[in-house]
């Protein structure tokens, strides 16, 4: 049960964009399109997942005072490891990404989550809070990518939908559109969260 | 004192660790990523020029002292040279633009690929649709390629991408680039 | 590389490739310490003093460590390493010889270890192949580009907290859209160099 409420957390109720705000940088940036948002997301997931699980077996041998920078150095050596794999096996992605990919180690739901739940859970259930969370986030941006894409491109994972004579809104796709798609959404959001206070 | 040393040993051991493993996979993964460079390049290559079934790298002095040029090689059919494929680097709107160029013997420029950037999504990055690069195919390589934002393009003339008139002269001036380099050293 | 070439590094940096607005580069503290102009210039502040020391010593560390031993694997672990310890340092520095510019810079420096704008713009240094001289003047533009925009878009907020606003849009929603507002403004810089 236990196991259940952590993976549902990360994905519904203490989802890291909606709710926690956390990781907006990439979160903005990389949403150009649907299969962007994927693979910044999965990526991340693969990090936290590293992470939390490296962070939750080691955590009784790291003192408290030094804590922060040794979550940073095991942080930062899965988001190298994640960024060569990719660059040797997806490098189109890779390209697509670009700086964003090292940046993964200051997104903040990273260290949020070693320092919040991997440094007090077993090596268990820091695991399930690294996929619920990754996937969590993988889930926003994916929305977050395809409402760009529709809109600014015509098109869902590189498939066009609206046929030739549809004009792209070319203005989501550059920067002002992302800080714009992800303040509707939240609204959005609040909308639907406050509608359904108000029924019971 | 004492917790000091205690404390730095452990993040040592840590950095020793995080350090070791980096190494491991750098090793693993340094052949894949050399081959995805080798094999990005051929691709392109052979888009650029398809008459050609083979490559061969000429030397750097072949294009000394052209700005821009990265690398020249010949595509060659059996035996016999069909063209070349020039490498080139202009600064787009964002940074350098990889724009590879293929120009057959008789003087007709064959393809045009667009490699690596960081231009624009929705704007600069079109440089890479067929639209917008089909249209230096079959084009003279003599004199210079113009960039005009409207109209009917002439035959030295090709249409902007809207939106990214500063990408646009960049690949048309890594083109033109390639034409100077054609009809002076290579012709 | 002549004057207009730093200057045009400068400009880009500061306006065209705005940090905050066009590259997404410390959004985390542009959203977070953005509720009151004063604040927001403090933070301003401390990131144009760790991103420049910081620029100048990951450009070191690059050169003359990771280069010459062929360690560029570790340039993401380094550089983080890096901009910790240099936060660490600067406050302690600050806190010793100047209580004042500790009150007013204290809080924001350890938040600064999670910006991703300083270790965006180290890694953009390198990428980029500047020289030492031009890594400063990029790192200058990029701090000062970003304290111009968190402190305009702190003024904003400050009038937004006494606008009437539909209640799903209070709060963030608005601030976005408002980021959003002066996103376009700046696309106005395009084409400026």
């Amino acid at each position: 049960m236990k196991i259940g409420n952590t993976f549902l957390r990360g994905i519904l109720y203490d989802n890291p964009i909606f709710i926690q705000l956390l990781g907006m940088c990439p979160t903005l940036a990389v949403t150009t399109s649907a299969v962007n948002g994927v693979g910044m997301g999965l990526a991340t997931t693969a990090v936290l997942l590293g992470s939390n699980v490296v962070i939750a077996m080691i955590k009784k041998f790291i003192p408290a005072k030094i804590r922060i920078p040794a979550y940073v150095v095991v942080i930062a050596t899965f988001v190298t490891v994640i960024g060569l794999l990719m660059k040797a096996f997806v490098p189109a992605l890779d390209k697509a990404l670009g700086l964003f990919i090292p940046l993964i180690v200051v997104n903040c739901i990273i260290l949020a989550r070693a320092e919040a739940f991997a440094s007090k859970n077993s090596v268990l259930l820091s695991a399930v809070d690294g996929i619920g969370m990754g996937l969590g986030f993988t889930i926003s941006l994916t929305i977050l990518g395809s409402v760009r894409e529709i809109l600014g491109a015509g098109s869902i994972f590189g498939k066009a939908i609206f046929g030739a004579s549809y004009q792209p809104a070319l203005i989501m796709i550059l920067p002002p559109g992302a800080f714009l798609a992800l303040g509707c959404l939240l609204a959005l959001y609040n909308w639907t969260v406050s509608k359904k206070a108000n029924q019971f | 004192m004492r917790d000091i040393i205690r404390l730095g040993l452990i993040l040592l051991l840590i950095t020793a660790v995080a350090a070791a493993v980096l190494a491991w996979t750098n090793d693993v993964t340094m052949e894949p990523i050399a081959d995805q460079v080798l094999q990005a390049n051929i691709t392109a290559r052979q888009s650029v020029l398809s008459d050609a079934s083979e490559f061969e790298e000429m030397s750097t002095d072949t294009f000394a002292g052209y700005a821009n040029v990265l690398e020249v090689y010949k595509g060659l059919k059996d035996g016999q040279v069909v063209g070349y494929t020039i490498k080139t680097n202009p600064s787009g709107y964002a940074g350098p633009i990889e724009v590879m160029i293929g120009i057959s013997v008789d003087g007709v420029i064959q393809g045009v690929s667009v490699g690596n950037h960081s231009e624009t999504p929705g704007l600069g990055a079109k440089a890479s649709d067929d639209q917008f690069k089909n249209q230096y195919n079959d084009k003279k390589a003599e004199g210079q390629i113009d960039v005009i934002k409207a109209g009917t393009p002439k035959d030295n003339e090709i249409i902007s991408i809207s939106g990214a008139t500063i990408t646009s002269r960049a690949v048309t001036a890594g083109v033109n680039a390639a034409i100077q380099l054609y009809n002076e050293a290579l012709k | 590389m002549s004057a207009s070439g730093l200057f045009i590094i400068f400009v880009s940096a500061l306006l065209v490739n705005n940090f905050v607005l066009s590259r997404f580069l410390g959004i985390c503290p542009f959203l977070g310490v953005s509720k009151q102009v004063e604040t927001a210039a403090g933070m301003g502040m401390a990131v144009t003093f760790v991103m420049t020391l910081a620029s100048i010593i990951t450009y070191l560390v690059q050169i003359f460590i990771l280069d010459t031993m062929g360690l560029g694997y570790l340039q993401t672990i380094a550089f983080i390493l890096v901009i910790a310890a240099l936060v660490q340092f600067v406050e302690m520095v600050i806190q010793k010889t100047s209580p004042t510019l500790y009150q007013a810079l204290g809080v924001y420096l350890p938040l600064i270890t999670t910006n991703c704008a300083v270790l965006g713009v180290a890694l953009l240094n390198i990428q980029s192949e500047f020289n030492l001289i031009e890594t400063i003047v990029n790192a200058i533009g990029a701090s000062l580009g970003f304290s111009l925009a968190i402190i305009l878009f702190a003024g904003i907020r400050e009038r937004l907290e006494i606008a009437d606003v539909p209640a799903v849009f209070k709060g963030f929603p608005i601030a976005l859209i408002t980021a959003s507002l002066m996103s376009i403004a700046f696309l106005g810089f395009t084409g400026l160099v």
